[in-house]
């Protein structure tokens, strides 16, 4: 019974440690990617700004949201880039000041960045959406957040 | 009996073990090479592909929250812009590098140099940035990151040491890199006691001098109140630990000095000026008398001290 016993023990627990192990090195390995896409892909377009050196990347798959709250100084210019796989399709973002009313909405536009210039010191939240998809296969792709200043 | 039952868990004990290295084999572990780096640009990766992309593992949304501080250049170019004077004599002592044999000790200082290189990088002073850039290598090298500021990295900055624009992008693709990396290896702790350490020496270097510096300074200072709550949410944001937990409590004093500033929140607007730039007005209005200043200036440098001894 004890050798009944025990062997059941490591069948349950040798497969979820052996699953725990494959997510980890996994999920390893797929932020290591972010990193070489990002570097690739959305860092250039940060070229004349100084950029902020948080690294705001994640792995996400459709239908997922990522917020991001930053400070912004006064007299200020910003560089605000959302910077997706496009096997996610269109990112949308919208700016939210410190009481969360929208200042700005990318939905009707055709950009993947924000430039603006901050009068006075301010929190502001930034809100991205990764569009659904009725694709019977999902893909999920590197999202960053990317925020550059210059004088 | 018992003889087999032993043999049966040895057996059991050895698969585990012989599993874990083929485990390692057909996963893969480690960092994934930038092929524009190493000219493998045929390189494919089993997990995710080199754009960043692969069949998802989930089905279910999530909603992914960053938090995210200022980093240390941005600061140093704030105080600058203040009219503040540059005083290598605040600086933290490069010597004392040698003598931070813990992780949370390495990490705070890692930010706190980083402060003092980028305020070194802002204020021109060519010589004594390579020196930092040199011991945050150091501070690295003990953290197991060492090969982000290699001696290639260090001959390139001694090399536009007096191009201050190439010193700003050294610095800020550096610590951009060691903030992926500590993601990467599940070090958020290291990465967050870094960014504490950063923010603690740009607020303490802009209020030494307070009773001489500009109305503009004391108010890039008062509005560190926006930053300090940007960083609390970024270390609440972990797991917490040992050095996470006198981290904050190190900074309760901060915080409670910065309750004195008051900020009136208002709502915002995007208007476009004349030449099409989008100016983003309104929002918070902030007020603080000398005497906060001066407690926020007392409690800051005490934290400082704390970790930088």
């Amino acid at each position: 019974m004890n050798v009944m016993r025990s062997a059941m023990t490591a069948i349950k627990k040798f497969p979820l440690a052996a699953l725990a192990l494959v997510m980890m090195f996994t999920a390893a390995d797929a932020a290591a990617q972010c990193r070489t896409f990002t570097k690739k892909r959305c860092l250039p377009q940060l070229d004349d700004y100084v950029q902020n050196d948080n690294y705001n990347t994640a792995v996400l798959i459709p239908g997922d949201e990522a917020e991001l709250e930053l400070t912004f100084f006064g007299d200020r210019a910003y560089r605000l880039l959302v910077c997706g796989h496009p096997v996610l399709g269109d990112l949308t973002f919208q700016v939210l000041d410190s009481r969360g009313n929208g200042i700005y909405d990318s939905s009707d536009k055709d950009s993947d960045h924000f430039d603006f210039r901050v009068a006075n010191t301010q929190q502001m939240t930034i809100r991205v959406q990764v569009p659904e998809t009725d694709g019977v296969i999902q893909h999920e792709g590197c999202v960053s957040i990317m925020v550059g200043s210059k004088g | 009996m018992k003889f087999k039952h032993d043999r049966f868990k040895l057996s059991l004990s050895m698969a585990k073990w012989m599993a874990l290295p083929l485990m390692f084999l057909f996963i893969g572990c480690g960092e994934g090479q930038d092929p524009a780096s190493t000219g493998d640009a045929g390189a494919k990766s089993e997990t995710m592909d080199e754009e960043g992309m692969m069949p998802a593992r989930r089905q279910k949304a999530f909603k992914k929250i960053f938090h995210a501080v200022p980093s240390p250049i941005e600061t140093a170019l704030l105080l600058e812009r203040s009219g503040i004077n540059f005083d290598g004599d605040a600086l933290h002592s490069l010597d004392k590098a040698v003598g931070y044999s813990t992780t949370e000790l390495q990490a705070v200082n890692l930010g706190i140099y980083a402060g003092d290189l980028s305020y070194s990088v802002i204020f021109n002073q060519n010589q004594q940035s390579v020196d930092y850039l040199n011991t945050c290598r150091r501070l690295c090298d003990g953290l197991g990151v060492g090969d982000l500021i290699d001696a290639d990295l260090i001959a390139r900055a001694d090399n536009n040491r007096s191009i201050r624009d190439s010193l700003v992008d050294i610095v800020t693709e550096t610590f951009y890199a060691l903030n992926a990396r500590f993601r990467e290896n599940g070090m958020e702790e290291v990465g967050g006691l870094m960014a504490a350490g950063g923010w603690i020496e740009g607020v303490y270097l802009g209020t030494l001098s307070l009773n001489t510096s500009t109305e503009d300074l004391k108010l890039r200072i008062a509005e560190q109140k926006m930053t300090l709550d940007n960083l609390m949410g970024l270390l609440n944001s972990y797991a917490p630990t040992p050095a996470l937990t006198a981290m904050k409590e190190a900074l309760a004093p901060v915080e409670a000095a910065f309750a004195g500033v008051r900020i009136t929140e208002n709502q915002a607007a995007a208007t476009a000026a004349s030449d099409g730039t989008v100016i983003i007005s309104g929002g918070p209005e902030v007020s603080y008398d000398q005497a906060t200043l001066a407690v926020i200036s007392e409690t800051i440098a005490a934290v400082r001290n704390q970790y930088a001894q």
